[in-house]
């Protein structure tokens, strides 16, 4: 427990954790200022375009800003943290530093995702309903629930893949990738490899979690709702782990 | 106390430390004393399990460093005043490490009033002068009231007033019945501090003895140390 509460100090005395935190949470009105625009077009629509109008879910667009601010606060907690040699010195059971790391980015990993998914789920349902045809939130939240993990799924990740690479910009490029480039090269994959990989990926899993349609995506739905849950796990413990194995091996 | 048996250290074709075997026993003063890459650091990163050594022991206290569960309060170490978080204050630097050994805020209050940075507590460290870094790498080492201090050249950086300040410390630690290991480079600053001498070149145990043994054949502490380290001073140099 104390060595918890000396990298929860760690994180909260530093004033990059909170810019960090800010801007995950700030995506909230980026799906507002989404909302805004999207509100603006259908107002400048004719009537039978207006009936077509359809909107993707914005929580699941912007949530890629939480998932990588936290992504990148959970790697700088390893890789910038200065008096790392000094907390390996008088904590000399190195996994609990490591531990510890991983608790504190995911447990802010989870308030982050939760207060921005759910955050943007009500503020642009209430912003678009009566435009847009909008879901509700009893047929909603089995994708929210895991789409808000997933977030402090990205802070753990970022822990192990900062163990794993001790750089800043390699473990940023591979985040980046993960969110962003991989799906992209997947969505243009022959069949079936780009079904199957876009199934395994991040941006997937809520969905395939919930059993819900991922159908207009580059994502695939291969995935039953329990091997999604499975591999969503993999991708926060499998790097933490060989983050922690590495640790026990090599010189601090 | 500190013992290193033995010791050995192999960077991939780089010998570091090399079957050094030498007893650091409390109630002085011994200072560390060796060229540029002479095995010092590297020796202390040993003791404190930072590195695993490729063979031989270094012990504190007769055990291994890394069994300890609450090391601060067993060995207090200052091996890189540099390794602050720049934008850390002070204080919030040393609670940070004082968390993790259950150790509470107002200890951390007293050895920042002891080496003399109560002042400056809320400032943030990256603002700090490379004298105010080692104080602060000082009153990190003293958190946990510890039996064993070890010290990297604390005295770089320091001005003419915190050099007579840090001998001070180290002799009144030192008479408290610690055991204090102190590496430096200024010969006539370490004349004045240690009592024993511990000399190392290109990873051996060059001398192990006092002060006043070493400047007996010598005009000064410098004059010994250079000559016996004469032989060990080709940086690079094949083995």
């Amino acid at each position: 427990m104390s060595v918890l509460a000396a990298e929860w100090l760690k994180v909260r005395s530093i004033r990059s954790s909170h810019l960090i935190v800010g801007i995950g949470l700030g995506s909230v009105l980026l799906a507002a200022g989404l909302a805004w625009m999207a509100i603006g077009m259908y107002e400048d629509a004719s009537p039978s375009m207006r009936r077509s109008a359809r909107i993707a879910e914005l929580e699941e667009v912007v949530v890629i800003v939480p998932q990588l601010c936290l992504g990148i606060l959970g790697l700088v907690s390893w890789t910038s943290d200065r008096v790392l040699q000094t907390s390996l010195t008088i904590v000399p059971r190195r996994w609990p530093v490591l531990m510890s790391k991983a608790a504190v980015a995911g447990g802010l990993g989870l308030v982050v995702g939760a207060v921005t998914v759910f955050g943007t789920f009500f503020l642009s349902r209430g912003m678009l309903a009566g435009r847009y045809p909008v879901s509700g939130f009893a047929e909603s939240w089995p994708i929210l629930v895991p789409t808000s993990i997933s977030v402090a799924v990205f802070a753990v990740l970022g822990v192990g893949l900062g163990v794993i690479m001790r750089s800043t910009a390699g473990a940023v490029a591979v985040l980046v990738g993960l969110v962003y480039v991989i799906p992209m090269i997947g969505g243009n994959l022959p069949e079936p490899w780009s079904e199957r990989l876009g199934s395994v990926m991040m941006g997937a899993l809520p969905r395939e979690i919930a059993g819900a349609s991922l159908a207009s995506s580059v994502y695939g739905e291969l995935l039953s709702p329990v091997a999604a849950a499975l591999v969503l796990a993999a991708y926060a413990l499998l790097p933490l782990l060989a983050g922690a194995w590495l640790l026990r091996r090599r010189d601090a | 106390m500190i013992e290193l048996r033995q010791l050995t250290k192999r960077y991939g074709d780089t010998l570091a430390v090399d079957e050094l075997s030498f007893r650091v026993e409390p109630g002085h003063v011994t200072g560390f004393l060796g060229p540029n890459g002479a095995g010092k650091s590297t020796s202390m990163r040993l003791v404190l399990g930072l590195d695993a050594p490729t063979s031989g022991q270094a012990l504190v206290n007769g055990g291994r460093y890394a069994d300890l569960r609450r090391p601060l309060h067993e060995v207090g170490a200052l091996l890189d005043a540099g390794a602050v978080h720049p934008g850390r204050s002070a204080y919030n630097h040393l609670m940070c490490l004082a968390l993790s050994n259950d150790i509470g805020a107002r200890r951390v209050a007293q050895v920042l009033e002891l080496v003399g940075l109560s002042g400056v507590a809320r400032k943030k460290a990256g603002g700090f002068s490379l004298g105010m870094k080692q104080r602060l790498g000082i009153a990190a080492a003293l958190l946990g009231d510890p039996g064993v201090l070890m010290f990297d050249e604390p005295v770089n950086g320091l001005d003419p007033d915190g050099v007579r300040w840090i001998r001070g410390l180290m002799r009144g630690l030192a008479e408290e019945g610690r055991t204090v290991l102190l590496s430096s480079h200024l010969m006539s600053e370490m004349a004045l501090t240690a009592d024993r001498i511990v000399i190392v070149g290109r990873g051996r145990l060059v001398a192990d003895a006092t002060v006043a043994e070493l400047t007996a054949g010598y005009p000064s502490l410098e004059e010994a140390y250079m000559a016996l380290t004469a032989s060990s001073v080709e940086y690079g140099a094949a083995r």
